[in-house]
């Protein structure tokens, strides 16, 4: 389950990150076209992987009621943290990118 | 046309989530601590003691009991202890007696004697509140449910009202006075809306019995007890031979399904017929097994021969997406996290409520900020929301307090609880009658905030099951309880905080205001 939240909240930043006003204002700088198609296609892809996974661990039914879970509670964290410590987040995503494949390989 | 149909949906949202918002609140926070009915019972009665489980040892135990102390009985209930719920609780019916003529005894799981926990509804007072809202039976099942499909009412609506629903998905700013309400409203009701959408349908599948009984009604006449029976696959009740025999013991008929079904628990054993020879045992399956709950579902015995006569079916597909609307809404399948996600956006939901509410009073007060004075129905609103909101925070706390300050072996004590909850309820709108606006919202708050804040220290006063002594022993429903009550004071301290400070920043909001209104006033009426 820890690795299906960190796939999910990777991907909630990547959704944000891939609108044009969030990117910039949260980076500092305008995005290109091509890296904005890139964030949405990559953020879509990590539900994807996360959705997996569930569905892997639980099964249909309790998968897909997990992933919406973490999804929305990442949702929800990513919304009202944000303005407030938006480095903090840009950095938990990043380390939730990295860690979510580790957390696979754990043994639980 | 299009932009009248919005405009329609806008006006619908905006007066359905007024009228109903209120009760609407008091339905979905008591809903959402019901999330943990089990480890708010828990609290409520420390004298049942944190063991742990082994349901072999319980099960002989209660039959041990039970062949004591009701060996003539016509039918015998043992519910057994779960991870969420240490309580052992036995139950019998004399022969032929009605279904309120019952004995219901609590064992203590590891040694079989009887416990005398005080007298506390505890969760289930808050889950029973949140469908039948204290009132006669139907009629707070009634009320409660047309709340839900206004819930839905206002969820559609609030879909066709908000026009920038992807634009703004990741949307919230802060300290923007209306303009910060209306986004955390939105962010709210649109990140969390599958979880929205399912508990206000799922209540509405709940009650279809009750909702819609047209159905069943040509199919059953007025025989609703069939209807109900062959929807749980229920038995007609075995008639007693009169020839006495022995029961098997329960332990073994438990061993015997478990190695049908290995990994499955029992959470609830019925015999029928106790020593007799057309003795019957059903073991039924603990509901957190899956997301459909299967109430029907259990292993049946002959209770002499021990021979299975049978194990659970399949149920068939309507039954089965009912049983999940059930099983979703109740989330009796949920783990530790998934349980606080549960729990958090249920507290979501009563924030969307919330947030409406106050929303659709800060801006018609707006309009009567300069004259200083706000028409009768302002106020009336605005007492009605402090008092539903902010009254119910205390009247919860009220409930808890009362439930460690009133004597243990008083009698009646359980319904007194109940009193408190609803005595504080009234004062808090008494309340709110008596003071302006802001200050009556802080200072409710700020009593809330104490109250929760010394919850644990209350407990530890009052009881030997304190946090320190609660966490050595492993009892996290406990300490979770202390800890989470401690967490809520910390946040409506914080919430107190900012409706007691004088509002500094008003002058600044004011002038930005005409900038802002307009847009406001487009997206919702």
């Amino acid at each position: 389950m820890l690795a299906i939240a960190l796939f999910g909240f990777a991907a909630v930043a990547a959704l944000c990150l891939a609108m044009e006003r969030h990117y910039a204002d949260l980076l500092g700088h305008k995005p290109t076209p091509r890296r904005l198609r890139g964030l949405r296609m990559g953020g879509w892809l990590l539900i994807a992987v996360a959705l997996g996974l569930a569905v892997r661990h639980s099964g249909w039914a309790m998968g897909l009621v997990e992933l919406s879970a973490v999804v929305m509670g990442g949702l929800c964290a990513w919304v009202f943290v944000l303005p407030y410590a938006p480095r903090l987040l840009l950095g938990l995503a990043a380390a939730s990118l990295v860690l979510a494949p580790l957390a696979l390989l754990a043994p639980y | 046309m299009k932009e009248g149909f919005r405009q329609a949906m806008a006006w619908l949202h905006t007066w359905a989530g007024l009228i109903f918002g209120w009760l609407l609140f008091a339905i979905f926070l008591t809903g959402t601590l019901s999330y943990f009915k089990n480890e708010i019972s828990h609290w409520t009665q420390p004298e049942i003691p944190y063991r742990t489980l082994d349901t072999t040892a319980s099960l002989s135990l209660a039959q041990r009991y039970l062949q004591t102390n009701a060996a003539d009985a016509g039918s015998w209930f043992i519910q057994l202890p779960e991870a969420r719920d240490p309580t052992l609780r036995v139950g019998w019916r004399a022969p032929g007696a009605g279904r309120r003529d019952f004995n219901e005894k609590i064992l203590d799981p590891a040694t079989g004697n009887q416990l005398h926990p005080r007298d506390s509804s505890g969760g289930e007072f808050f889950y029973r509140f949140h469908f039948q809202l204290q009132m006669p039976y139907p009629w707070g099942r009634w009320l409660s449910t047309f709340c839900a499909l206004m819930m839905l009412v206002g969820l559609v609506t609030g879909i066709i009202t908000h026009k920038k629903i992807f634009k703004e998905f990741f949307t919230f700013r802060p300290g923007k006075g209306q303009r910060s309400w209306l986004d955390g409203h939105n962010a709210i009701g649109v990140l969390v809306l599958p979880f929205h959408l399912m508990i206000s349908y799922s209540s509405l599948v709940i009650f279809m019995a009750m909702v819609m009984p047209a159905s069943i009604s040509t199919m059953y006449g007025d025989n609703l007890q069939a209807y109900y029976n062959e929807l749980f696959s229920r038995d007609e009740p075995v008639k007693p031979a009169g020839t006495p025999a022995p029961l098997v013991p329960l332990a073994q008929l438990y061993a015997q399904a478990r190695q049908q079904a290995p990994g499955s628990e029992i959470s609830w054993v019925e015999v029928q017929n106790p020593g007799d020879l057309n003795a019957r045992v059903r073991l039924v399956r603990a509901s957190n097994e899956g997301i459909a709950q299967n109430r029907g579902a259990g292993w049946l015995f002959d209770g002499v021969q021990g021979t299975p006569l049978k194990a659970p079916g399949e149920q068939s597909t309507p039954l089965l997406i009912a049983a999940g609307m059930y099983g979703l809404h109740m989330g009796h399948f949920a783990g530790p996290t998934l349980r606080w996600l549960y729990f958090v956006f249920g507290l979501a939901g009563t924030a969307v409520i919330g947030t409406g509410l106050v929303m659709w009073l800060g801006k018609r007060q707006l309009k009567h900020a300069k004259s200083g004075t706000q028409p009768f129905e302002l106020r009336l609103v605005e007492v009605l929301n402090i008092a539903s909101m902010s009254g119910l925070i205390l009247a919860v706390a009220a409930f808890f307090w009362a439930n460690r300050l009133l004597p243990v072996a008083l009698e009646g004590r359980a319904d007194l609880e109940v009193d408190s909850f609803f005595a504080v309820w009234g004062l808090a709108l008494l309340h709110a009658l008596l003071r302006p606006g802001r200050r009556a919202w802080g200072e409710q708050l700020l009593l809330g905030a104490v109250l929760f804040a010394a919850l644990p220290v209350l407990n530890a006063l009052t009881t030997g099951t304190g946090l320190l002594p609660a966490i050595a022993q492993g009892d996290w429903m406990i300490a979770g309880f202390d800890l989470t009550a401690l967490g809520c004071g910390l946040l409506l301290a914080w919430m107190a905080r900012k409706m007691l400070r004088p509002q500094v920043l008003a002058p600044k909001r004011a002038a930005r205001t005409p900038r802002a209104a307009p847009l406001i006033e487009s997206e919702v009426q």
